[in-house]
């Protein structure tokens, strides 16, 4: 019975997946059917990397010169021959390598060839072309639900309801600034019944400058973002007006093109402005290692391995880094193409650039120098001492960040033997990988010419991958699963017209983020009710086709953002350095060093998660318990793990027990007299939503057994209790 | 996603739905819902069939039948010296104060020293033990009565010499941080037996934390339940593991309680699978809150024990986790790792071969073999391997500084392994004449980690993690089990 019931299930598990995948067993698609194949057990020896035998498979003409494959002529083809052999030792993949093919990929293969075996192009190679806007008979407000519903239409599919006022409120909230909506901003909205009143929501969000500081917490994720230089020694570093450039960036919707510019090549542009110097921040944040007995040109060799990967991950969506130390084993990107990338970064210099800033430090140093030119003039060398001395102490409270600035002369780059920095091989220089297209042989080409390139409107991944990471941030997922690989091994879109026609709308619309969010989160299909459902629980268990909205939990930042919001106590100051709310000593007990952490009173106490400093060896243990980013290496997309630690977090931890005393001592203040009212509006601070009737049943037992034990702490122990809830660390 | 990825979640989606349909007989959502549930079984939503538990930790079946079902990985951090512990070298001693022999440093790099440093004879006397005859220095005499117990590696490489990165490699297969960690990786493949201790321990003493810090118990880009706990001192180990000041225990439960109604409710409401885990999570929560101050409680050891492996009640120390490593494994905890500095004797007032080497030598000595006889006594040393050693050994040339030291050298080292399904009173792997490079039967880390994982009845082939478009695993693209070891 188990066996059987095994059977069925597993039929039709893999039916279902072939279903969502549109898989029509009659005819076999190379992209979706064939090349996944080849790619997992083939092109790892018959590849663009290594080909044993002389024989590749990525190219059909090389395959059927080697006779591997006769198009039409399965029984002739050597490939079918060797994949079916009965004899172990003919027989491929060979064991060891693990990838034994199923009988129905034997199947696919044979079909294919039977058809001709045609090959075609990686479909994130060619530049995205604007798609026509299919027509459906489910209710759209713009294009992305004309793509979502068509294919819900021909799958047989039906859209989900909207979400409640009060719930969409909550969410849109969260997605764009990051903290929840005011008692009377939720009035507001539920009054307004106005057909635009969520449209002015929207716009009023974009306009708030809260929208810069969450949107440029997702990118500090790319960028590697943290206040210190990792590795064993840790030491702090200065960089936050990096961190405060981003966010700023964000709120004047500074096109993406110019964005990019400016954090690649800032120091580049003519007359750089100080702010684009800051910008270049992006590329100083990798670790820096300040061990002793360490070879400084071995860790400068892999700031810049870094440099290069990043980019190839944040840009182009490429796993570029395979190849640092051997041609790329699935992508067609040879070594060479990856030490030409490299050579954009070989040849910084990385100097710590003196912000100014606050007007009376300046007035201070300006004073000073006057007085120092006085006291040189009537050559008191004494006094001069000690006015030097003043004017270093008070440079040394400006601000420094750190920039990159590039060398008078280019170091020579070349391709380092199995990426070994002691083992240079031929010289190359600064150039794109050929399989994205030519690179300009005129001139010696810089980081500007890169970012120019990376933005060019035939450039295929750059948009498509930006848009890809947006969609991410709005449903949790990319319309391209590997957010991070859009080359033969990364999994195909979903809906690729819609990700196609968003590619070309960003671009074409002056790459502006703004524009784009207010689409997605405009869309019918983004204000869908995310409630599971008995049928698509059958049809599509991932939800990939999008017949409903998914429930996210909260990043750690926003879930501390939140609380600091139900509380009352957030103070929203925006930008400056790292803060220290509190956190137990024993965080540090287990590095090398022990950091300081002058815990912040005063109203730096209550400053969002993302100000909090941090150490990269060892941050906050609200961070790491709510998986953000380590900060090692550049991270496009963060886990969502749920976990006894959490429990105990929430539960327990200072922060929250003192939160959820200032959420209590805010419902006696603000809320009604009788404890129902009470107890409601305690329930629309944290969730925005009314309780059910069940809900506020089993609040209400609890309550009244704490007013017995204590009633002083009783409402304490009630918005301990909301804070702890399931709903309240997610968007739903 | 692969086909293969994809046939390892159907059979977990099998497995959950023999287990699960009790808990979601109640909701009116049904089989599909473990179907998505069990879509989410790469980030360790598998309930195992015989308990049901449902939690992310619940044990999962290994590759194949297992010797080991617990490890104990002491980590003796900065990288003891090979020479002066356990591969006494004759020819060092005549050598001693000459220059090496160039063809022993071509091309090779060292952190501090220059290759035309001077040979340095080891000041340790040394005797032959048990029946097989191994060679332990004095400085190490509880070890040495329990040498027929243990497998010696003399013939370990590495391939990175600083710090900082040689740790990380040992513990995840990179040197380059961001890489998940060999406790994180068991645990990913192999759940805890432990229901109310996380499943990945780590434990610290002497002087300072290991350089490298949090990153080697990363778990990197697995999800975050396999990261591991450091373990604090006292009598609450976990942060934030005590309830608010003020609340007692049957509040705490109410709160709980309280909280996992109302999430029941909107579990029923909107159905989302991660409800119920937050729910598990909670019930776990409360249960360590119980479970973690017991374990640290040393005080119902006898005192035989506690003078066994040296504790002084109260007193944090390397000999206390031991004992608590024995007490976390009896109570089903997956993998204990504990770090010991310092081990990194360069030479120079703190850090020297004449006074720090013998110091570290008798924190650890007994409490090391008392853990293995106390294992063995309990019939655990069987089921529990014990890994000791560090990230690197030391060279054989002396460093100019104060005082005697040696420099970081990954050509050679020793490091040692009890129980858990290896050869015992068993020696593997020779040096040269001087201690400098591998001879024979070289365990290269990649193949060390392999085989660790052998032990545990994982194949390390098979256990991976699709990430930015590969299958990554902890011993990336090398590493063979030394089946020459294997009892």
């Amino acid at each position: 019975m188990q066996r059987y019931l095994q059977v069925v299930i597993v039929g039709l598990m893999v039916w279902v997946d072939g279903w969502v995948q549109g898989v029509a067993a009659a005819e076999v698609d190379y992209l979706r059917d064939v090349r996944p194949i080849l790619s997992n057990a083939c092109f790892k020896c018959h590849g663009p990397g290594t080909q044993k035998g002389k024989l590749r498979l990525d190219e059909r003409e090389a395959a059927v010169r080697r006779g591997a494959i006769v198009p039409g002529q399965p029984a002739e083809s050597e490939l079918l021959r060797r994949i079916t052999a009965s004899d172990e030792a003919e027989r491929m993949p060979p064991p060891e390598s693990g990838d034994r093919l199923s009988p129905q990929q034997v199947d696919t293969l044979r079909r294919w060839i039977a058809a001709g075996a045609p090959y075609a192009p990686h479909w994130a190679f060619s530049p995205p072309r604007r798609p026509a806007v299919p027509q459906t008979r489910f209710a759209t407000v713009n294009p992305i639900d004309n793509f979502i519903r068509y294919r819900l239409e021909q799958e047989g599919l039906t859209p989900s309801p909207p979400a409640d006022k009060a719930t969409l409120l909550r969410r849109v909230y969260l997605d764009l600034t990051g903290l929840l909506p005011t008692p009377a901003e939720v009035d507001a909205f539920l009054r307004d019944e106005s057909p635009d009143a969520y449209e002015k929501v929207v716009d009023r969000l974009l306009a708030s400058p809260h929208y810069g500081e969450r949107q440029a917490r997702h990118w500090l994720d790319l960028a590697r973002y943290a206040d210190s230089n990792g590795y064993t020694i840790d030491g702090p570093r200065s960089i936050w007006p990096y961190r405060d450039w981003v966010i700023a960036a964000f709120n004047a919707d500074m096109p993406f093109d110019q964005f990019t510019r400016e954090q690649l090549a800032g120091d580049l542009l003519p007359q750089a402005t100080q702010a684009q110097k800051i910008a270049t921040g992006f590329h100083r944040n990798t670790p820096f290692n300040e061990e002793g007995g360490t070879d400084p040109e071995q860790f400068r060799v892999e700031r810049t391995v870094d440099r290069t990967n990043t980019t190839g991950t944040v840009w182009l969506g490429l796993t570029i880094a395979c190849a640092q130390c051997h041609d790329h084993k699935y992508d067609p990107i040879t070594q060479v193409d990856y030490y030409r990338l490299y050579a954009f970064f070989n040849s910084c210099d990385e100097p710590t650039l003196v912000v100014g800033g606050d007007p009376r430090l300046e007035r201070t140093i300006a004073h000073l120098q006057a007085m120092n030119a006085d006291l040189q003039r009537v050559g008191d060398v004494e006094g001069m001492k000690i006015v030097q001395a003043q004017i270093k102490k008070v440079q040394g409270k400006l601000p420094t960040t750190l920039v990159m600035r590039e060398r008078p002369t280019p170091r020579s780059t070349h391709v380092l033997i199995r990426g070994d920095f002691l083992r240079p091989g031929s010289r190359v220089t600064p150039g794109f990988p050929a399989i994205l297209g030519p690179t300009p042989a005129d001139r010696p080409l810089n980081r500007l010419d890169l970012a120019h390139w990376l933005t060019a409107p035939d450039n295929p991944l750059t948009a498509r991958v930006t848009v890809n990471r947006e969609w991410q941030k709005f449903f949790g997922r990319g319309l391209v699963e590997t957010e991070n690989d859009f080359g033969y091994q990364g999994s195909l879109p979903t809906h690729p017209e819609l990700l196609d026609w968003l590619a070309v709308e960003f671009r074409d619309n002056g790459w502006s983020f703004k524009k784009l969010h207010k689409l997605i989160v405009l869309s019918a299909t983004y204000r869908q009710a995310s409630t599971q459902r008995t049928d698509l629980a059958v049809r599509d268990p991932r939800n990939l086709l999008l017949a409903r909205q998914n429930r996210l939990r909260l990043e750690a930042e926003i879930i501390r953002d939140a609380a600091l919001c139900a509380s009352g106590m957030l103070n929203p100051q925006i930008g400056g350095p790292g803060v220290y709310p509190p956190q137990p000593r024993e965080v540090f007990a287990f590095t090398q060093s022990n950091h300081p952490w002058p815990e912040s009173k005063g109203p730096d106490r209550y400053r969002r998660g993302m100000y909090t400093f941090i150490w990269r060896q060892s941050q906050h243990h609200l961070l790491t318990t709510f998986d953000a980013p380590d900060a090692q290496t550049t991270c496009t997309r963060r886990n969502r793990s749920n976990t006894p630690l959490q429990a105990l977090h929430l539960a327990n931890d200072p922060v929250f027990v003192e939160l959820a005393q200032h959420l209590g001592q805010r419902i006696l203040r603000e809320g009604p007299a009788d404890d129902t009212g009470r107890l409601r509006y305690a329930f629309r601070l944290c969730l925005v939503r009314e309780p059910t009737p069940a809900e506020l049943q089993r609040l209400q037992t609890y309550l009244q057994r704490c007013q017995q034990e204590d009633p002083k702490t009783a409402w304490s122990a009630v918005a301990r209790v909301l804070l702890n809830l399931d709903e309240f660390i997610t968007r739903e | 996603m692969t086909l293969r990825h994809s046939w390892h979640q159907w059979e977990q989606a099998v497995c959950l739905w023999q287990t699960r349909r009790h808990f979601f007989r109640d909701c009116a959502i049904g089989i599909g819902q473990m179907a998505l549930a069990t879509l989410l079984a790469r980030d360790g939503y598998a309930v195992e069939k015989t308990t049901g538990r449902r939690d992310p930790l619940a044990p999962k079946p290994p590759h194949f039948p297992p010797r080991a079902k617990a490890v104990i990985f002491l980590f003796m951090a900065g990288g003891p010296s090979h020479l002066d512990l356990f591969d006494p070298k004759p020819q060092l001693q005549r050598l001693h104060g000459q220059t090496v022999p160039p063809s022993f440093t071509q091309g090779k790099r060292f952190a501090f020293i220059k290759p035309d440093a001077k040979l340095l004879g080891s000041a340790q006397t040394f005797r032959k033990c048990g029946q097989v005859g191994m060679d332990i220095c004095d400085l190490l005499p509880h070890l040495q009565t329990v040498a027929d117990e243990i497998c010696w590696l003399r013939g370990m490489k590495t391939d990175v010499f600083n710090h900082g990165p040689a740790k990380c490699f040992v513990n995840t297969g990179s040197p380059q941080f961001g890489r998940p960690s060999m406790g994180a990786w068991v645990t990913y493949g192999l759940g805890s037996e432990c229901d109310s201790l996380p499943g990945f321990v780590v434990l610290q003493s002497g002087p300072r934390g290991p350089r490298g810090g949090a990153a080697l118990w990363s778990c990197g880009f697995l999800p975050s339940i396999y990261q591991g706990v450091p373990f604090l001192k006292g009598a609450n180990p976990i942060l934030d593991l005590r309830s608010p000041p003020g609340v007692t225990d049957a509040q705490q439960r109410a709160f709980i309680e309280t909280v996992n109604d109302l999430n029941r409710l909107h579990f029923q409401a909107v159905g989302d699978p991660e409800i119920a885990t937050r729910i598990a999570a909670y019930e776990t929560a409360f249960r360590m809150q119980t479970a973690a101050p017991e374990v640290m409680d040393l005080s119902r050891e006898s005192k035989r024990v506690l003078d066994m492996y040296g504790v002084v009640p109260g007193q944090p120390s390397y000999a206390a986790n031991c004992l608590l490593a024995r007490r976390l494994v009896e109570r089903g905890v997956r993998f204990v790792q504990l770090y010991h500095t310092n081990w990194d004797h360069h030479g120079g007032p703190t850090e020297n071969l004449e006074v720090h080497l013998p110091q570290v030598c008798r924190e650890i000595d007994r409490p090391t073999a008392a853990l293995i006889r106390d294992l063995k006594q309990r019939g655990l040393l069987d089921t529990t391997l014990v890994i000791w050693g560090g990230e690197f050994g030391r060279t054989p040339m002396g460093e100019v500084r104060e005082s005697t030291g040696r420099d970081h050298h990954i050509d050679a080292y020793t490091m040692w392994l009890a129980g858990g399904g290896v050869k015992r009173g068993f020696i593997y792997g020779t040096t040269d004449e001087i201690g400098y490079n591998v001879v024979e039967n070289p365990v290269h880390v990649h193949d060390l980690q392999a085989t660790i994982l052998h032990l545990l009845g994982l194949d390390h082939t098979r256990l991976t993690f699709r990430f930015q478009g590969r299958d990554f695993r902890l011993t990336d693209v090398h590493g063979h089990v030394v089946h020459d070891i294997l009892a």
